[in-house]
């Protein structure tokens, strides 16, 4: 089941690459959070953890549904300009997506052997940090950036799952506050981006 | 034996009612008034009776390529993986002939366009041929993931070892090569994000304008064609990618693969109506992101081990 889902979450992150309208990206990324959401709910019945399940019912009500909302008010006030064309276009992203994940599972094997189980889903979770990464770095636009940061926050937290056993929840929860005041906080530069146009 | 014959005909029967299913579901979401799904049918038999006129600049050509284009097309049904367990297939035949006999039906499709010597045919016949061109690697690449993850290149064999036992560890894998098949189909059968099938806008059309000179009997073998072409993609989606269910009694294995077609159908219908159509020289965007997520299939197979 888990093998499932987690093709999914890569699935939602490279669809992220392509897209070039904005609320469609949100949507993307509200799916990419279900996912890992449920990915960590199934983990934590698999590895019988409470903290895990909670972990799993907290990311599907902050990232799925209360950033994506937050995320769409904002846009909408201060007008952020709906089409996102990324700097690098579609076709060279074609050749550079499956060069980042040829590269990325490269670089791990010699790290796998070090973790008995799950060791797919190191490489899978490293090589999804890379893509939000270029999701970054292809677009102008602050908006895409953001929701490229966020999804760095993601790859982040299936790693943990996956890497670990579950890190401790005082901190899981510490950082779901931190993105909220983040994303609060983040409206000041949409105000300068809302200014320039 | 019986099974096999019976199981094609089931195909050869259910194909038109798929478009017929996706044409009135559209239309139901729209708010309009549906056309009944077998529509299809009826409109077979009109043209079936009509009178075939062909243009003063037509060759031999037009008189044949109706029957060439609709001939791979049987032969490709007859090819189809088994629908239910213990039902006889044919095991010598891998994908690629699969890709090989539409890719044949459709250099014939594209003669027609160019045959009738109007301006529209050309434009549409080398419209399909930049898009078909574009789909074949991605067909490929996501045919050959699948392979390997049945551990057979005969589709029948894949289809049955992924039904018996499914390899969950390939699960990601699976999933991936899933969604590029099912842009393929989207591509390969014209449906909206790359061609609409119902406008007759000059700008727009790949597919009605290569068969805008047709008439009659032709007309209704070409429609026919189409229908089939859809029927034998949405059946592969259904036996390699959604593999359950076929080891069930005959009879409930056949309930599922047609609740499994129908479903096909109205995703694409709900697909069509919720996005625009896209600009040609966008669709290789469309095919490339296919063809990523065929890649990506094959490395993770690899990542993940045999």
């Amino acid at each position: 089941m888990i093998d499932v889902l987690i093709g999914f979450f890569l699935a939602t992150l490279i669809t992220q690459a392509f897209t070039t309208r904005l609320f469609r990206l949100i949507l993307w990324y509200a799916l990419n959070s279900l996912f890992l959401g449920l990915i960590a709910f199934y983990e934590g019945i698999n590895i019988n953890d409470d903290e895990m399940k909670i972990m799993g019912i907290v990311t599907i009500a902050v990232k799925f549904f209360a950033i994506p909302y937050i995320l769409k008010y904002f846009f909408a006030k201060f007008n952020i300009p709906r089409s996102i064309k990324p700097i690098t276009s579609i076709q060279y992203l074609v050749i550079i997506i499956p060069i980042i994940l040829v590269f990325t599972f490269y670089l791990i094997t010699p790290l796998l052997n070090n973790f008995a189980h799950h060791s797919n889903y190191i490489a899978i979770a490293i090589s999804s940090l890379m893509l939000s990464l270029l999701l970054m770095i292809e677009h102008k636009n602050i908006a895409a950036k953001i929701i490229g940061f966020l999804d760095i926050e993601n790859s982040l937290f299936l790693l943990g799952i996956s890497a670990t056993d579950g890190m401790p929840m005082l901190i899981e929860i510490g950082i779901f506050v931190d993105l909220l005041m983040l994303i609060v906080i983040i409206n000041i530069l949409f105000k300068h981006q809302g200014e320039a146009q | 034996m019986i099974n096999y014959i019976l199981s094609i005909l089931l195909i050869f029967l259910i194909s038109p009612f798929l478009t017929g299913l996706i044409k009135s579901f559209k239309m139901y979401m729209l708010f309009k008034k549906p056309l009944s799904p077998f529509q299809p049918y009826i409109d077979f038999m009109k043209l079936i009776k009509k009178e075939v006129i062909y243009s003063k600049e037509a060759s031999i050509i037009s008189r044949i390529s109706p029957f060439l284009i609709l001939a791979p097309i049987i032969v490709v049904v007859f090819l189809l993986p088994p629908i239910y367990k213990g039902s006889y297939y044919i095991s010598f035949m891998d994908a690629f002939t699969i890709t090989g006999l539409l890719s044949l039906s459709t250099f014939f499709l594209m003669l027609l366009g160019l045959d009738s010597a109007s301006s529209f045919g050309g434009i549409g016949s080398s419209r399909e041929a930049f898009i078909s061109a574009l789909v074949e690697p991605a067909m490929i690449l996501t045919i050959f993931a699948v392979s390997l993850m049945a551990k057979s290149i005969g589709l029948g064999s894949a289809a049955i070892n992924l039904a018996t036992h499914f390899p969950t560890h390939h699960a990601a894998s699976f999933i991936l090569a899933g969604i590029a098949f099912f842009i393929l189909l989207i591509a390969e059968n014209g449906r909206i994000p790359v061609d609409n099938p119902e406008t007759h806008l000059e700008l727009t059309m790949v597919h009605e304008a290569m068969i805008l000179d047709t008439t009659g009997a032709n007309l209704a073998l070409i429609e026919t064609a189409g229908a089939l072409k859809f029927g034998v993609f949405a059946t592969l989606f259904a036996t390699l990618f959604l593999p359950f269910g076929a080891n069930l009694c005959w009879c409930l294995a056949v309930t599922v693969f047609i609740l499994k077609l129908i479903l096909i159908s109205l995703v694409v219908g709900w697909i069509e109506i919720n996005t625009a159509k896209l600009r040609l020289f966008k669709v290789p965007n469309l095919l490339g992101i296919a063809m990523i997520f065929g890649f990506l299939s094959l490395v993770t197979f690899y990542i993940v081990g045999v």
